[in-house]
């Protein structure tokens, strides 16, 4: 799906309590719904734009885990390289997927901000505790300029369909080693794997957090289109063309992080950053040398985006 | 100005205190650093300075009464004799004006890691500020500093401290959320265990608002390093993101904390070091949740070495776990290593958490930081 889909691809609230509950919806500025078939009718009366998630249509879609993060018990304790639980590289594997997931408490909006980067097809139910957060959170995508600008990947991965190739995209992503899935090697990027190949025998992909490593390695950090500091637990994808650039930043932490500092490949200029829950705010300590822009945000909430124009 | 250096792997070649070492668990080969720093170094960097090699060490059994307690006249009567001894100055306020004037701004970097029982003492905090003072300094030129609030709380500095003075933290806790206090244009650069976020930066503090630093660590024990003095204390405590540098069992100390010590401006503007021995703790460090492993060497160094007195500081560690039967800080064992496990080494001083890295005071001297051979360091004792 086409990042020009944005607007249009923003994840819909499935809904299946009475409309008794509509007050709270029109509150949180969601007028939009899945509900149970048997509910169409009555949030169609009550003034929703509702359609029916049957449960057949239900069992079809993708359920996906929720994003977040778990702490890891293997690291010395001063070390903590958290575990993240993220759906990026499903997105991007199954772009024309259809998904569905329920968010536990708090978790809605992360969610949320995972389909609306990648413009996926989410159904998405949630506590009702996260009404208000996940309104304001569709309102700020919505609210966002538009920026249809293709996908930026450092590296293709051939993918066979395999779970293996899978868990090595999971932690790809998780490297925030940007990838594009191709079904067969192209010469485009500089790197192609391939599990299986001479290069990525298939023996290695039984630890794909080393495999990932590797891959690293071989593109090498200087090469990377994106780099991020001061978090561990920040995933970006990255779009754009010779003009523009767009940085989506997704925060699995259920902390605010402040003064992340982001590395992109060549000169910019950027804009300010749209921070949900925190607002436009201006990037700070730009710096452009060495082939490369760096800037930082002063806070990142679950979600934030940069816009950056080419340097004269 | 941007200078960049690109430190070659310096312990490629043996040193000489891995001859203590276990050779089946050699320490493990130094990463690549890369450097990032504007800052260009003093005429006299601050380490080693004017004392390249030479200790003051001043005790007294008065310093620390039967309940804990630091006596504030003993204590002060210890920094201005050792003051005067390092400086060879007549006065005490002539030795203190050997490295500060009144226009400076002066940061303290305390370790209050070891908080409750073991933090650098307020009562010698109390008496640098008391000196500054002296100096011609305001209040507001004296910044108590270390990178956790939390700990800074905890251990209640505000009480000793001139009104005016601040304490500064660059992180409200260990969370590893907070970056903003930290200057994004001067950082180690170096992945050591396939870590994404490579980069260690140093405080804002430092680099824009401090001219000089007053280093004043503890004597402890700790599980990686074997021992945190001078050279963590000022390293680790004025970076972010190090604790990276450990993971299952392995550090990369041995090479880590000489070099973020050596970065610019840390390295010329940490002008002395005055190491509290008042008390210490020999097993369980950097932390001291418990007095188990605490105990009372009621000394205090002083001098502008970091490596010297961090040497000297092997030996105190060492030798009170020998005198109480644990492994000693250079040992290497697998047998002794249970990683990650900190309930069993805080229950067992037999146990080890990593292989710990002693060596790194000697990979700081190699460093330029100060003078590793223990015949070649000058220790002038003073009993108060």
């Amino acid at each position: 799906m086409s990042l020009a889909l944005l607007v249009a691809a923003l994840p819909v609230l499935y809904w299946d309590q009475p409309t008794t509950t509509a007050e709270d919806l029109r509150r949180a500025g969601i007028e939009t719904l899945r509900v149970p078939k048997e509910r169409v009718a009555e949030w169609g009366r009550a003034g929703f734009a509702a359609s029916p998630l049957t449960s057949e249509e239900r069992a079809l879609r993708v359920t996906l885990k929720p994003p977040g993060i778990a702490a890891r018990g293997d690291l010395a304790s001063a070390t903590r390289r958290p575990w993240i639980d993220a759906n990026g590289w499903r997105y991007l594997r199954q772009p024309d997927g259809r998904y569905f997931e329920t968010s536990p408490r708090g978790v809605a909006v992360l969610a949320a901000a995972e389909a609306f980067v990648h413009a996926a097809d989410l159904v998405l139910a949630i506590e009702a505790s996260d009404l208000e957060v996940l309104g304001q959170a569709l309102g700020f995508f919505r609210a966002l300029p538009e920026a249809p600008l293709p996908g930026i990947a450092d590296l293709v991965v051939v993918d066979d369909g395999s779970f293996a190739t899978g868990e090595l995209m999971n932690l790809l992503a998780r490297r925030n080693l940007l990838f594009r899935p191709a079904a067969r090697a192209t010469p485009e990027p500089p790197l192609v794997v391939e599990l299986g190949s001479r290069a990525y025998p298939k023996s290695e992909a039984g630890n794909p957090d080393a495999l990932a490593l590797k891959v690293r390695a071989q593109l090498s950090d200087e090469r990377r289109s994106l780099r991020l500091f001061g978090s561990e637990v920040v995933l970006a994808r990255l779009a754009g063309d010779a003009g523009r650039l767009r940085v989506h930043l997704l925060n699995y932490g259920g902390r605010d992080v402040e003064g992340l500092r982001v590395r992109v490949r060549g000169s910019w200029t950027p804009g300010a950053a749209h921070v949900l829950q925190h607002g436009r705010l201006a990037v700070e300590a730009v710096l452009v040398q060495d082939g490369a822009t760096e800037f930082s945000l002063p806070v990142l909430g679950p979600y934030a985006v940069v816009d950056l124009v080419a340097a004269p | 100005m941007e200078r960049r250096a690109f430190l070659g792997l310096l312990a490629a070649t043996p040193l000489a205190s891995a001859a203590r070492a276990d050779a089946a668990s050699d320490p493990p080969t130094p990463p690549a650093y890369k450097v990032v720093t504007r800052f260009a170094p003093a005429a006299v960097p601050g380490m080693p300075g004017p004392f390249p090699g030479r200790v003051v060490r001043t005790r007294s059994p008065r310093a620390v009464d039967a309940r804990g307690a630091d006596d504030a006249a003993v204590v002060r009567e210890m920094m201005e004799r050792g003051m005067r001894a390092l400086t060879a100055e007549a006065s005490t306020l002539a030795a203190w004006r050997c490295f500060f004037e009144p226009s400076d701004v002066v940061g303290i970097k305390v370790n209050a890691g070891g908080r409750p029982f073991c933090v650098s003492s307020p009562v010698i905090v109390a008496e640098i500020a008391r000196q500054l003072l002296a100096v011609g300094l305001r209040p507001e030129q004296i910044v108590v500093y270390e990178r956790f609030f939390n700990q800074l709380k905890q251990a209640d500095y505000a009480p000793h401290l001139p009104a005016g003075a601040a304490i500064h933290a660059a992180e409200r806790g260990n969370r590893a959320t907070e970056q903003r206090d930290y200057d994004p244009a001067t950082y180690v650069e170096a992945q050591f265990f396939g870590e994404e976020d490579t980069r260690s930066s140093m405080m804002r503090l430092v680099t824009e608002r401090v001219t000089k630093i007053v280093n004043v660590p503890n004597m402890k024990d700790h599980g990686a390093t074997g021992v945190t003095g001078c050279l963590k204390n000022v390293a680790y405590g004025s970076f972010s993101n190090v604790a990276r540098t450990h993971a299952r069992g392995v550090t990369h100390t041995l090479s880590a904390v000489g070099t973020l010590a050596a970065v610019e401006p840390l390295r010329s503007r940490s002008v002395l070091q005055v190491m509290d021995g008042l008390r210490a703790v020999w097993h369980g460090g950097p932390f001291a949740p418990t007095p188990r492993y605490l105990f009372h060497p009621r000394q205090i160094l002083l001098g502008t070495d970091p490596v010297a007195i961090d040497r000297l500081l092997l030996d105190v560690i060492d030798d009170k776990r020998k005198a109480e039967g644990a492994i000693s800080i250079w040992d290497r064992s697998p047998a002794s290593l249970r990683f990650n496990d900190a309930v069993a080494r805080d229950a067992d001083p037999n146990v080890n958490i990593m292989i710990r890295e002693p060596g790194h005071v000697e990979y700081a001297g190699r460093l330029g930081l100060g003078e590793w051979e223990l015949a070649k360091i000058r220790i002038e004792e003073i009993e108060v």
